[in-house]
């Protein structure tokens, strides 16, 4: 097609453009069509087959995920044969996992079983019992995998190829036997991968799950997800913090679905994962003053403010108000450094003000 | 930055330069990379084989604080060769005449003595930026740590110019803010230059305004920058210091003498969710809640100004900085109105800073992330910027001439060192040390030697070495790489038991004071392994001092 043109899908016709594919084309038209191994931001696999659809003058059907549309096209989402194919390859997915719904969820949620309930299937089918293989002795920080959850759908694997690119997993073996593995099976920490965690953010199953997430035991729909922007640099990736409220604690942070967030769905390994700090016990829970000794002892606020404003307005009275420095910080927020300047022009009249980063 | 984000994934050329985007901003590199995938040509400019070279079309490396014969060259290739783009900088900009008559004394092959990289290299590249039309640049703090820091912005500056390459998607001058709100806390004023909005504070109608709503006559005397302050501190200008958020004897260049001067002082506050190393000179402490504690907002790299929600509960008796600012103005008798909290702080700054006036919590929270400038309520986001014209109306070219490194090598300190971030740790490292998976995956300081530097020294990879400068020494792992160049190491400067700052100058930049962290004359000591081992527990390896 060398310019727009109009297809049909499920009897509405629709301009669609250069290179589109069925499944974008009906996106747009608010048409849904169900996928498993589909990720935006990764070239379509074709994989798992649940997006079959009907073409008219086609005997096959084919994945909406990534045949292109052309001029004139017939499309049918919605036809007997479209649904007995989706039931089908649910089953069949199914039976290569753990079928359970609340099994399958002890920690992230499972794509799988949301399709499976939405669109059914055919049936609940005996199980393959894969003899997939996992890596027992991968002992890195964060990343674990559980190979009885797998369906060898490989986004795990694209995505580290194609968008974090650093091709540290890779599907191995063949037939049932097919997992996902590294080179020589090693730890990935042994590996190129960066611990970015993308892999355990666009599994469908579960099968790539967070350690420190996994051994606190709640699954993630009882934690109540905080929508924040993350505190490292300066790219600004919201992340959802997954709070545990009755513990008043960050159990694990996700990213939001790409395509809504500056960070389309990506994190790094200090997004995703660097939050212990949070609960760290070293965290300063009060505050401190000099004492005489020459010791910095704990303090009520009222003895620590009442030192901070006598130590400030002496210095300013003693020396001026230009003997001060004040400090800011890119960590804080806006509103934060807002306040400590007008601390320092208003509070001081002093320009002495600047904080820690000047790119 | 000019552009935005998402925009990367769509250019068709991206020059590289002064950023290990992988891991100092991973998620900026995920849209370099997809770039590349797409066909994107990539052009990456480091002294250090980072890894962005894997997938790189070009890597010019060279010689750490050579930037400006690099772009002065590559310059010289555009005006010589006519790819300039003729109509839009007629149109658009002034002084061209100037840098044309500049660059043409910055010949590539001269160029290529200077800085090692091949003159072929310099002029494939130039033409390559100048004829693809969404060609961005994109730099980090390789660029600004150099005492020729704000030079090599306008070195880069009048690349853009001279190409037309602004206003445009996916073509422009972009900045990667190195920290989370960088971008914002400039912004909000925390800077002796700007008031709130980078309204100036040199004039008079600014400090009349900010006068006026604050109930408080403004001084006029030019205020402090960082780099200043730290050398005021040593000398008596400074008696008093409110530190809030940063470990300033971990991050600031020659902390040997940051130390010192903080010993003087009269009266230290510090502000923190951590004990950190500065604390050790504090008069006061003051617990702080961490950004999953509080509310507010972060404005990242490409100007959007995004919410910070409250999730948890701080620890103990830890609070807000805002609630802490707060009670301290009080206290001071500044009387400030009864803020119900930070949406409401906000709406305070954006009422006096027209880039702002459109913004507010409540806005961000229905639309998303709003990319500033946004001057009213039915204003909208600013993708990319110039896009109507030059903002400044006509761009200035600005000439720059080459000006060597504060330091330079010499017999007794023969190696350049530059310093930076890794993708494990984060600056002063008091949040990433305490994550157990990042320590695992990167315990300890290390410093990058080339092979053939460490079979001269005779030093084995992973072997505790000295490094030494005229500033100080510290103790570390040496890691033999092809990474550095030949006379070059580089260390990261995350650990406080080998404070690389103890080498670093702190001489800055002339305009903005920003230190030269990526460049100093080091040399490698070997130190008698089994000695070594004993001694290396945590603050042993502190400097000693001279001068």
């Amino acid at each position: 097609m060398t310019e727009s043109g109009f297809v049909i899908i499920d009897g509405n016709e629709l301009t669609c453009e250069e290179g589109e594919t069925i499944l974008q084309a009906a996106r747009r038209a608010e048409i849904e069509i169900p996928t498993l191994c589909h990720d935006d931001r990764l070239t379509p696999a074709g994989a798992c087959r649940i997006c079959l659809v009907e073409i008219e003058g086609s005997n096959l059907m084919q994945p909406a995920c990534a045949t292109r549309v052309s001029p004139g096209m017939v499309v049918r989402t919605v036809t007997p044969r479209v649904d007995r194919n989706r039931q089908f390859i649910l089953s069949l997915h199914l039976a290569d996992t753990i079928q359970d719904r609340n099994l399958a969820e002890d920690n992230s949620p499972s794509r799988l079983h949301d399709l499976a309930e939405r669109y059914g299937t055919s049936g609940q089918w005996t199980p393959v019992s894969s003899p997939r293989q996992g890596r027992p002795s991968d002992d890195n920080p964060y990343n674990q995998f559980r190979p009885d959850r797998c369906i060898a759908c490989s986004l795990c694997t694209r995505y580290c190829d194609q968008v974090e690119a650093v091709s540290a997993i890779t599907l191995a073996f063949k037939g049932a036997r097919t997992t996902i593995s590294t080179a020589d099976e090693r730890p990935l920490t042994d590996t190129t991968c960066e611990l970015c965690g993308g892999c355990i953010d666009v599994c469908p199953t579960g099968a790539m799950t967070e350690k420190a997430a996994l051994a606190w035991g709640k699954p993630e729909r009882e934690l109540e997800k905080v929508r924040t922007t993350c505190n490292f640099c300066g790219v600004g990736c919201q992340l959802d913090l997954n709070v545990d409220r009755s513990a008043n604690r960050v159990v694990k942070v996700t990213s939001p679905p790409s395509g809504t967030t500056v960070n389309d769905g990506n994190l790094c390994v200090k997004g995703r994962f660097a939050n212990d700090f949070i609960h760290h016990s070293d965290r300063l829970q009060e505050p401190l003053i000099r004492n005489e000794a020459g010791e910095l002892v704990p303090a009520t606020w009222d003895e620590a403010l009442e030192r901070v404003s006598e130590g400030l307005l002496g210095v300013a009275e003693e020396h001026g108000s230009d003997a001060l420095a004040f400090i800011s910080s890119s960590r804080c927020t806006g509103e934060e450094n807002y306040l400590m300047q007008k601390l320092a022009r208003a509070g001081f009249r002093t320009h002495n003000v600047h904080q820690c980063a000047a790119t | 930055m000019t552009n935005s984000i998402p925009e990367i994934r769509e250019a068709d050329f991206l020059f590289v330069i002064g950023s290990n985007t992988t891991e100092a901003h991973p998620i900026i590199a995920m849209e370099m990379k997809r770039a590349v995938q797409r066909g994107a040509r990539l052009a990456v400019a480091d002294p250090r084989a980072i890894w962005l070279t894997e997938i790189a079309d070009w890597h010019l490396q060279l010689k750490p604080g050579s930037d400006v014969w690099l772009l002065n060259a590559m310059a010289h290739v555009i005006v010589t060769e006519g790819l300039e783009n003729r109509q839009w900088l007629e149109a658009n900009t002034e002084n061209f005449d100037a840098v044309r008559e500049t660059v043409l004394r910055y010949s590539p092959e001269e160029a290529e003595t200077v800085t090692g990289v091949p003159a072929q290299a310099i002029r494939e590249v130039a033409r390559a930026y100048a004829s693809t039309e969404k060609a961005g640049i994109y730099y980090t703090l390789g660029i600004t740590e150099h005492t020729c820091g704000t030079d090599n912005v306008y070195a880069l500056s009048n690349l853009v110019l001279m190409t037309g390459h602004l206003g445009l998607r996916s073509s422009g001058l972009n900045p990667l803010r190195g920290q989370n709100n960088v971008q914002g806390a400039n912004d909000s004023g925390a800077s002796p230059v700007f008031y709130p909005g980078y309204q100036r504070a040199a004039d008079p109608e600014v400090r009349e305004k900010f006068g006026a709503a604050w109930g408080v006559e403004q001084s006029d005397t030019t205020g402090l920058n960082l780099n200043e302050m730290m050398k005021a501190m040593g000398d008596g200008r400074l008696r008093g210091l409110y530190l809030m958020g940063e470990d300033i004897v971990i991050s600031e260049p020659n902390v040997g003498r940051v130390e010192k001067a903080l010993n003087e002082l009269d009266f230290v506050v510090v502000q923190d969710i951590f004990f950190n190393e500065s604390c050790r000179f504090a008069d006061v402490v003051l617990p702080a809640a961490c950004f999953a504690e509080k509310d507010g907002v972060f404005t990242n790299s490409d100007r959007r100004v995004q919410l910070v929600n409250r999730a948890v509960e701080a620890p103990g008796q830890a609070r807000p900085d805002w609630e802490i600012l707060l009670d301290v103005m009080k206290r001071v008798g500044l009387k400030q109105p009864e803020y119900s909290g930070p949406s409401e702080i906000y709406s305070e700054m954006a009422s006096l800073a027209p880039k702002f006036a459109g913004i507010s919590h409540r806005r961000i929270g229905r639309e998303g992330g709003l990319q500033w400038p946004v001057t009213s309520e039915d204003d909208s986001s600013t993708e990319y910027l110039h896009k109507d014209g030059v903002l400044r109306g006509k761009g200035l070219f600005q000439p720059v001439e080459y000006s060597p490194p504060f330091e330079e090598t010499d017999p007794e300190y023969p190696l350049i060192l530059s310093t930076g971030r890794t993708l494990y740790h984060y600056n002063a490292a008091t949040q990433t040390r305490r994550s157990e998976g990042l320590t695992t995956k990167q315990p300890e300081a290390f410093v990058e030697i080339h092979p053939s530097n460490a079979r001269k020294l005779g030093v084995q990879d992973g072997q505790l070495v000295d490094v030494v400068s005229r500033r100080g020494r510290v103790r570390c792992r040496a890691m033999i790489s092809r990474q550095v160049r030949r006379q070059a190491i580089w260390m990261p400067f995350h650990f406080p038991e080998a404070r690389t700052n103890y080498l670093t100058t702190d001489a800055g930049d002339k305009v903005t004071g920003t230190g030269e962290y990526k460049v100093c004359a080091a040399r490698i000591e070997t130190v008698d392994q089994a000695a070594a081992t004993q001694a290396s527990f945590p603050g042993s390896y502190a400097a000693a001092v001279e001068g």
